[in-house]
């Protein structure tokens, strides 16, 4: 019954309608042919005939402000049907690895609250708290990385940035233990400068 | 050409062995300009997905047809985009309504809007009563029912109405939810279960496990809380977002359901799961007044230190 | 609806499609355009095509400042203003001998104090708000990762009770500390 309410079968008999009926329709090739003035703004700027054709092209492109990673055009794998497909169980990059950053900002909580409670902390305790500041900060910046520098689409620049990141955790990891061996250690570093 | 069109035409014409009412086709418009074969070229040409709408200052406004002496009059900045002229930019288009002609909702005056203003307005809508999830979209900055999201009576304010953000538009305020059903697929909304129920008839729950459902069940898949995700605009292909893991949750907590760590498996990576960084604009924007984020967070907290 | 009138409309709906063009309102729509049928793939390949020239939707330009979302990528921002600094800093310690730089604390505690005032006052501010933004923001993401605090009017109390903490702790540590 409802495939009889169908305007589809309306349409068959009435292919060319007059002018006047054309109103609430959308604009049909044959409109665009007759070549009236008004019918000539109406058509899309590329469909324009009277400006040339490089300079349509030319006009595109240059209208467009460059974005950092703008989508790209819409491509949909598979049929409304597919399921997206569902990656393989990875706890290391999943489960493990948020309770292990847990782990971390917890263990960092009373490490923070300690200086301002007794100035600055014994150098084993510092220690711990440059470490899990290095743990903390590599975890950071790499959930960075995987947000904002997609795999999929630029898997160089993200392989790119992870080993950029972890060339300079490491590079931190050894300053920081230069630093607690060789100088005061952060804590009473931080409260001496801010005091000074 | 136009012979040859006009030969396929007549090929393609019902014949009486294929009467129309039975078969379902696909209808296209045939003799539309996005046939010509000037935008043949242009057809070619993929123009940005992220151009920026047209300001409505620099578009037209429509006015309320018949303003009457005491007419509250307020303007509405809708987004349109129009697919047949596919390499144009999306445009604000405003219109002015008198809001004592206007129902009370935002879908009301879109209804009017299409009814007697501009009948080209395209957008979705069922139920008009918060049940069927087709209305959503984003009314002044906040992803809503349009049918349960009252006009505010402030006519100095302007609305801003634009569809659900960071989504392909199929037209105006119509967005392609193409990869949110099929992301809703992937986590098999469906009871599993292998082992027949133990009285041969039904599977029961305890009142307490059926308390577990609700607040989750309630969910109507607009998909307003995935579209207001910072994290899903950006890695909308690989993580869920807050519907679809809210829908997975639901199945999560299901007392009856035997698959439940097949289901934690699937999301035990660094996307579909863990790309939730709580920042809880699921809940805020939720027009059912759900609790997306919290429901994430019970999964997150289930996998953990497993 | 009464059993007269559900006959009369079947009957209505019966005669309907004898007439090939019917009366219709004003506002009634129309298409006066051609169809012709395309096969399952063919409908595919049109909506590919059509999918290309979709714009997307705006986003962060449109969506309402909220607190839920302000202080999430506030914490985001402060988090590697602070790492970057401490990243910057590591590697200057690192090759501070070859450059000839000075960064041993003491050295650096005798630099900042002969700072003027509004300098070390910027300076502080640079490093008090992030992070103890980031600290107390920090807070909150815990507490929702034990599932707490997640009713919409808790969320905003805790977001605006971090803020305003921050203020209070910063100018405190800024001015007195």
């Amino acid at each position: 019954m409802a495939s009889i309410m169908r305007p589809g079968l309306l349409r068959q008999g009435l292919q060319s309608p007059a002018a006047s009926q054309r109103m609430f329709s959308t604009i049909t090739s044959s409109s665009i042919r007759q070549t009236s003035p008004l019918v000539q703004k109406l058509r899309p700027a590329l469909a324009r005939s009277a400006i040339p054709k490089s300079t349509r092209i030319a006009a595109f492109h240059a209208t467009q402000r460059q974005q950092i990673l703008p989508p790209l055009p819409q491509k949909i794998k598979g049929t409304l049907n597919d399921p997206t497909p569902i990656p393989d169980p990875a706890p290391v990059h999943g489960s493990y690895h948020w309770s292990f950053e847990r782990l971390v900002a917890v263990g960092l909580v009373p490490l923070t609250l300690a200086p301002f409670a007794a100035g600055s902390l014994n150098p084993v305790m510092d220690s711990i708290l440059c470490a899990l500041l290095v743990v903390h900060s590599h975890i950071g910046f790499e959930s960075c990385i995987i947000d904002y520098i997609p795999k999929p689409r630029i898997p160089v620049a993200r392989s790119l940035a992870m080993w950029a990141l972890r060339i300079g955790t490491i590079t931190l990891g050894v300053a920081l233990y230069s630093f607690e061996t060789n100088d005061v250690g952060i804590t009473e570093a931080v409260t001496r400068l801010w005091h000074a | 050409m136009a012979a040859t069109r006009a030969l396929a035409r007549l090929a393609t014409t019902r014949t009486a062995l294929r009467p129309a009412v039975l078969s379902r086709g696909f209808a296209s418009v045939t003799d539309t300009h996005a046939r010509d074969p000037v935008s043949k070229t242009a057809e070619k040409i993929v123009p940005d997905p992220a151009r920026k709408p047209t300001p409505e200052s620099k578009t037209s406004t429509v006015k309320e047809p018949e303003p009457a002496k005491d007419a509250k009059i307020k303007s509405f900045h809708i987004y349109r985009w129009n697919p047949d002229e596919p390499t144009s930019k999306p445009r604000m288009q405003t219109y002015t309504l008198d809001l004592n002609k206007t129902g009370p909702m935002m879908l009301d005056a879109l209804i009017r809007i299409k009814n007697e203003m501009d009948p080209t307005l395209t957008f979705r809508r069922s139920c008009r009563e918060g049940i069927c999830g087709s209305c959503a979209m984003n009314i002044d900055g906040v992803n809503t029912l349009a049918c349960l999201c009252r006009i505010p009576t402030d006519t100095a304010k302007a609305s801003r109405i634009y569809p659900l953000p960071h989504m392909f538009i199929v037209k105006d305020l119509v967005p392609d939810m193409t990869l949110f059903y099929k992301q809703y697929r992937s986590i098999k909304p469906y009871l599993q279960r292998d082992t027949p129920p133990p009285d041969g008839r039904e599977y029961r729950q305890s009142k307490a496990e059926r308390k577990k459902l609700d607040g989750l069940y309630e969910c109507i898949l607009c998909a307003c809380c995935s579209t207001s995700c910072p994290s899903y605009w950006w890695n909308q292909e690989e993580y869920l977002g807050p519907a679809v893991l809210l829908q997975s949750y639901r199945w999560i907590a299901d007392s009856r359901d035997e698959k439940k760590a097949e289901r934690q498996d699937a999301l035990n990576n660094s996307m579909s799961l863990y790309r939730c960084h709580t920042i809880l604009n699921c809940s805020r924007t939720c027009p059912k007044g759900l609790n997306p984020a919290l429901a994430i967070a019970e999964i997150k907290k289930s996998m953990a230190f497993t | 609806m009464s059993s007269q009138r559900v006959f009369q409309l079947g009957l209505r709906r019966a005669a309907a499609p004898r007439f090939r063009v019917q009366s219709a309102g004003r506002m009634m729509q129309r298409r006066w355009a051609a169809t012709e049928h395309v096969n399952e793939q063919g409908a595919q390949d049109i909506l590919a095509k059509q999918r290309l020239q979709r714009p997307v939707s705006p986003h962060l330009s449109i969506y309402k400042p909220q607190i839920t979302w302000y202080a999430s990528s506030l914490n985001r921002i402060t988090g590697v203003m602070l790492s970057g600094g401490l990243y910057l800093f590591g590697i200057a310690y690192l090759a501070a001998p070859t450059l000839g730089w000075h960064l041993e604390t003491p050295s650096m505690v005798a630099a900042v104090a002969a700072w003027p005032v509004w300098a070390k006052v910027t300076a502080k501010s640079v490093a008090a708000f992030p992070f103890f933004f980031h600290a107390l923001n920090g807070i909150r993401h815990l507490t929702w990762d034990v599932g707490l605090g997640f009713k919409n009017k808790t969320v905003v109390q805790t977001g605006w009770t971090a803020v305003g903490l921050t203020m209070v702790c910063s100018a405190y540590y800024i001015f007195f500390g």
